[in-house]
């Protein structure tokens, strides 16, 4: 291992200079000639019964090519999803969520099509519908989907999709053994993505296939989703996946693809969809969760049982809501040993957008709740807050869920940082308080990573992976692997992503995987390369294989280090060429195991929070907010610390200022930037602390584990924390609006 | 068809005259028109900043413009702050600090901060929150960008 | 965006005579930061769009002439923060234009533009109903000036009759020692559209003076004839009695997503002790008091 050099370090970005000159081309930046510009139409309901749709008047606006109608699509209606195939490619017969497209305009024009679609005429009857986890578990609620969507499930006839059980020991045998017992129920609102690029799609018929520009973050799970709904080969269903203005989730997995791949085959014309930061909302959202938490510990602290369930209000089609619901429930007791826990999840459909895959994955919604009990445990027993927390941390290479991966970090120095840089147990001003939590996440459980690095003769590299660099910063992590173990300058390594007929498979780009698994392919790429050009230097110095050793760049033998490149210039000879090396991560599914595999890694975080509460108008100010992770090894220090001062700042907002806002009839009324709020830079902490801890003991290369989660999945209950430590007040929903909190002080003196 | 308008504008430093429908917005023409596609389109309200350009000096959302208003005014984009190839302090500031993740909020935050540093070139971390107040950003939790702000600074003092 | 033809007159006349012959179809442009988004939701559909920054008689936006300053409809929110006098005379109104959007939306949105859009949770109308401002307008039958308290009716509504331009705001400096202050309730720090916008005004005869918005379809103004806020030996129950009284006219939407009436009316007083507070502070170091 070697961590000296460029590895440890903060090179540029790589696509960093296209993106400081606008020259960086993102789905909406690229045009195809002769493209029709598509709109969405939609009626205002979440739940409706379609009687007609009128066409006439909308056909008359010059320009308008096609307007889509569930009646020229394929019958019985194309279905679609990552886990279950329930989303139609546009809503039939019946409207089952606020925003779900019932047909679609292309025109010459954006003017146009936006014309056309305001003249399209829908009928429709209002049908009662279900948007709060109370109403769907009504035994006379409405059925969201459909019985016949779900054949063979036996909670068909309910409004309840999935059921979740896990857990070890038995609650009941235990409860006894508790010196105190708290039961808490903690709810967490409906949050939206919010990138600041707009979802947006562009299909493109080309001979006997289609090219698609999508800002989805699995590209290759997109092309398997139109190749098989509209039965074209992979090999021709093309899908470019220019990197994505940001996702956090909500650009994992295909939505309005499809409809897209459809009119443009009916058009024989490239049309392009690229959606407003509405139809955004309207797309994706993060579950809102009630989560009961029930905790029996001993005067001292140590946890006896963990009793969790959770309810996830889900949308209309699942997306890969079960998932979500799974891997969250399945950590729900948190980063501790605790000898017996008991965990039960439900998702409850509704008539609401469809919840998918967001920054933490289900965890910030459990963690809250978790954390937030457990806060109150510890000022009932008695018990300092941090140092509840602290003595129930596994030590390393402990099985804190039986049969998985044990504790991968020393968790008790994360813990410790943060307190000291926190300055717990000091003395605060009046009006004052500090809060601690503690969260934890389970890094991918399967995968499939190829990655293939091209060293050419002039001693430059290719890198080709399918990773999506969202932000992230996956592109420059992988080159400085490559460059690393090249021996050359990042400079001269080129990174090609984005293109399923140009680079090989990834499975996806999520769990904050890709510096571990695809890195490792990456890694292993150059590894193969060392083999090609131990071989080379054998042949050129006539040498035997096994006197010589290639690796951090250079290769040893006789005494003597030669570079790589050198090397390889000399081995090619006059034609030239290159070398080219193979990489390939897979984590295989573990049969049995209940989510299909043990996790690559965890992220563990602790957040602490120092906040001062304005007790005439219940303004919150964080005074000081302080992340730290345990990440392994910092690859790139620069971007691990933007991974966690984003993610920090993103869990901010969830604690005190977003949520959707439903109406009565369950249409989302804050659609847009405007009542839908998110920090600003004027609503930063008065200072921000992102921390990390390296002990080079991750699975990925150079001892890397994933981060970019870590830092939002506990900030809620730590800021919460901070609030009842400043007032006294527990508040159990968020987001702690001004309002909120002076309601809660309003109650507190009556 | 929607009534046209015959404009003369400096755009990045270029006289340039074209016609420009009356119903479009700058950035609309900047993006669709004149293929200046760095300026972006988020929110379209005036909340998000996405679509910051600088007209005569001033930053203003280019969403909230009717094109014909920059009619004998001068437009800088994000295109117009490097010269020849060269990036401008901001912008090495911003690369060098990491500033950018996905990047789609950065050309907003360019403009911002290039206005600001034009008119102030000593902020304080506040005049750089308040002056980029306006320009979301999801990724990055906003520290990076204002240390960039603040290098550029130091750059352009020295 | 529906289709429109855009005019650019150069004269007041010629505006005048757009809208004359336009009537009900034009729509006027100055900052354009709430018509566009209106244009582009197509709640506003005009024929015509007048762009009235290109009017001579708009230009400077903003004039002193003694102790009353002349606002055009062209005065950006961002020259109005600027401005040296408004600071001085009207820091209120500085403190509220200064919140108004982002920096950018400030460039452009006009303080014209924010009374005239008729908005409730408008910023700069508590200052300007506190500082008395007047607007002066004009119509093909010559210009009226009408006092800020008459000009604002209702959401969206404002005295401003077809045809017309609201050309100017005026305000004078009052001529006793006057301190005030402008506070505002958002839901966070950055950026936000106001659940309660308030401006106190205190003056040396003891009159305390209270404007509140975006608790109801206006802002509204009222008046301490009592002299009990500006007392600081007045107990704070009565000072509550005269606040009550004062708040009145608030009446909170409970379709709001931004705040509740119950916390609006709350956050009211708490903003209004405050304002008083620093408006008195104010007023004493005008008076020279430490």
């Amino acid at each position: 291992m070697s961590s000296d050099g460029i590895i440890g370090s903060s090179p540029n970005r790589v696509g960093g200079r296209d993106r400081v000159t606008g020259a960086q081309e993102y789905v909406a930046d690229i045009h195809s000639v002769g493209e029709l510009h598509a709109k969405l139409v939609k009626i205002d309901e979440s739940r409706a019964r379609i009687v007609s749709i009128d066409t006439t008047k909308a056909e008359q606006v010059p320009g308008v090519r096609l307007i889509l109608t569930p009646d020229d699509l394929p019958k019985p209606m194309p279905r679609f999803g990552p886990q279950y195939q329930d989303r139609p490619v546009l809503a039939v017969g019946t409207v089952n969520y606020h925003g779900e497209p019932v047909a679609a305009v292309a025109a010459d024009t954006k003017e146009a099509a936006e014309e056309a679609a305001d003249l399209v005429h829908v009928e429709y009857e209002v049908l009662p519908e279900v948007h709060t986890i109370d109403a769907a578990l009504d035994p006379d609620a409405p059925l969201v989907q459909d019985p016949s969507l779900r054949p063979g499930e036996p909670l068909a006839h309910t409004n309840i999709k999935t059921e979740i059980n896990f857990g070890w020991g038995d609650v009941a045998a235990v409860e006894g053994d508790a010196d105190y017992v708290i039961e808490r129920e903690y709810e967490f609102p409906m949050i939206t993505h919010f990138a600041i690029e707009p979802h947006g799609f562009i299909a493109e018929p080309v001979d006997d296939g289609l090219n698609v520009w999508s800002t989805i973050q699995h590209p290759f799970q997109l092309q398997k989703t139109l190749a098989n709904l509209l039965d074209i080969p992979l090999s021709k269903m093309r899908v470019f996946a220019p990197d994505p203005g940001g996702g956090f989730g909500g650009k994992q997995h295909p939505k309005l693809e499809p409809l897209v791949c459809y009119m443009a085959l009916k058009t024989g014309k490239p049309v392009r969809l690229i959606m407003s930061l509405e139809e955004t909302f309207q797309a994706v959202r993060r579950p809102s969760t009630r989560v009961r938490v029930k905790m029996g510990l001993t005067n001292d602290g140590d946890m006896v049982f963990q009793d969790i369930a959770t309810d996830y209000l889900i949308g209309a089609y699942v997306d890969i809501a079960d998932r979500v619901a799974e891997k969250s429930s399945y950590l729900a007791a948190g980063p501790y040993r605790v000898p017996v826990v008991k965990i039960a999840g439900r998702t409850i459909l509704s008539n609401t957008t469809p919840t998918t895959a967001f920054r933490g994955f289900g965890v910030p919604q459990i963690t809250w709740a978790r954390e937030s009990t457990l806060d109150e445990a510890a000022l009932d027993l008695g018990v300092d807050r941090f140092e509840i927390r602290r003595r129930n941390l596994p030590e390393k290479g402990f099985e804190f869920v039986p049969g998985d991966t044990p504790a991968d970090g020393d968790w008790r120095q994360t813990a410790d940082k943060a307190a000291e840089l926190i300055s717990w147990g000091t003395p605060l001003p009046e009006g004052r308080g500090r809060g601690i939590a503690f969260g934890i996440k389970s890094g991918p459980t399967t995968g499939l990573s190829y990655s293939t690095v091209r060293l050419l003769a002039d001693g430059s590299a290719i890198i080709f992976c399918g990773t999506s660099d969202m932000g992230q910063g996956a592109r420059t992590v992988f080159a400085q692997i490559v460059a690393q173990e090249m021996g050359i300058p990042i400079e001269n390594v080129n990174v090609i992503m984005g293109d399923t007929a140009t680079v090989p498979y990834d499975q996806q780009t999520s769990a904050s995987r890709s510096t571990v698994l695809m890195g490792t392919s990456v890694y292993r790429a150059c590894k193969d390369i060392h083999g090609k050009v131990r071989a080379m230097a054998a042949r050129v110095h006539e040498t035997d294989e096994a006197e010589i050793e290639v690796d951090g760049g250079v290769v040893r033998m006789a005494g003597e280090e030669l570079a790589i490149t050198d090397v390889v210039t000399a081995g090619l000879g006059a034609l030239g060429g290159e070398v080219i090396g193979n990489g390939e991560m897979r984590k295989d599914k573990v049969p049995g195991h209940p989510l299909a595999g043990n996790a690559a890694f965890f992220e563990f975080n602790c957040t602490a929070i120092e906040a001062e509460v304005d007790d005439e108008t219940g303004e919150i100010e964080i005074v000081k907010h302080v992340t730290v992770g345990d990440v392994g090894t910092a690859l790139n220090p620069q971007q691990v610390q933007g991974q966690d001062d984003g993610a920090a700042i993103m869990g901010l907002g969830h604690s005190l200022m977003e949520g959707l806002i439903l109406d009565e009839q369950g249409r989302t009324r804050n659609l847009g930037a405007i009542d839908y709020r998110i920090p600003t830079s004027k609503d930063l902490p008065t200072e921000l602390i992102s921390a990390s801890i390296e002990n080079h003991d991750g699975p990925g290369p150079y001892g890397v584990k994933g981060v970019s989660e870590g830092s939002l999945l506990c900030t809620a209950p730590a800021v919460g924390a901070a609030v009842r430590d400043a007032t006294g007040l527990v508040i159990r929903d968020l987001p702690l609006t001004p309002q909120r909190v002076w309601e809660a002080m309003r109650e507190q003196k009556t | 068809m929607s009534e046209t308008v015959h404009i003369e504008a400096t755009v990045n430093g270029r006289d340039r005259a074209f016609e420009v429908a009356a119903n479009h917005t700058l950035l609309d023409v900047l993006r669709d028109q004149l293929g200046l596609t760095g300026t972006k389109e988020c929110c379209v309200v005036g909340e998000c900043g996405a679509c910051t350009v600088v007209v005569d000096g001033i930053p203003m959302n280019s969403c909230l413009m009717l094109a014909v208003e920059i009619d004998g005014r001068d437009v800088t984009t994000v295109e117009g702050l490097a010269a020849d190839g060269h990036l401008n302090a901001l912008q090495q500031a911003f690369l060098d600090v990491s500033a950018p993740q996905c990047g789609f909020c950065i050309p907003g935050q360019l403009m911002s901060a290039h206005a600001l540093l034009q008119r102030n070139a000593d902020p304080t971390i506040d005049d750089v929150h308040e002056a980029l107040g306006g320009n979301l950003c999801r990724c990055a939790g906003y520290l990076q960008i204002t240390e960039a702000v603040m290098v550029a600074a130091e750059a352009g003092r020295q | 965006m529906k289709e429109f033809s855009y005019e650019r007159p150069e004269s007041l006349e010629e505006a005048l005579q757009v809208l004359g012959a336009n009537g009900s179809e034009a729509e006027i442009l100055a900052g354009g930061t709430d018509l566009v988004i209106a244009m582009r939701d197509r709640y506003a559909q005009p024929k015509v769009v007048v762009d009235i920054k290109h009017i001579a008689e708009f230009s400077p936006s903003l004039t002193w002439d003694g102790d009353t300053v002349t606002l055009s409809p062209t005065a950006t929110m961002s020259e109005v923060v600027a401005d040296e006098g408004i600071n001085t005379h009207f820091p209120a109104l500085a403190e509220a234009a200064v919140v108004v959007g982002s920096v950018q939306i400030r460039n452009r949105a006009t303080l014209l533009g924010n009374i005239c859009n008729g908005s409730p949770a408008a910023d700069t109308a508590p200052p300007l109903l506190a500082y008395d401002a007047t607007i002066v307008v004009a119509g093909s039958e010559g210009t009226r000036k009408i006092p800020i308290d008459d000009f604002i009716v209702g959401p969206g509504r404002t005295d401003l009759r077809e045809g017309e331009i609201a050309i100017a705001i005026e305000l004078a400096v009052p001529p006793r020692l006057v301190g005030s202050a402008y506070e505002r309730m958002t839901r966070r720090r950055g950026t936000d559209l106001a659940s309660v916008t308030l401006c106190a005004t205190v003056d040396d005869a003891g009159v305390t003076q209270v404007a509140y918005g975006s608790v109801g379809p206006r802002a509204w103004l009222k008046t301490d004839e009592t002299g009990v806020l500006a007392d600081p030996a007045a107990s704070s129950e009565a000072k509550a009695a005269v606040y009550e009284e004062m708040f009145v006219d608030a009446s909170p939407s409970v379709r709001s997503m931004r705040a509740s009436p119950d916390y609006r009316r709350a956050m009211l007083r708490v903003l209004g002790a405050r304002a008083v507070g620093r408006a008195t502070e104010r007023l004493q170091k005008l008076q020279g008091v430490s």
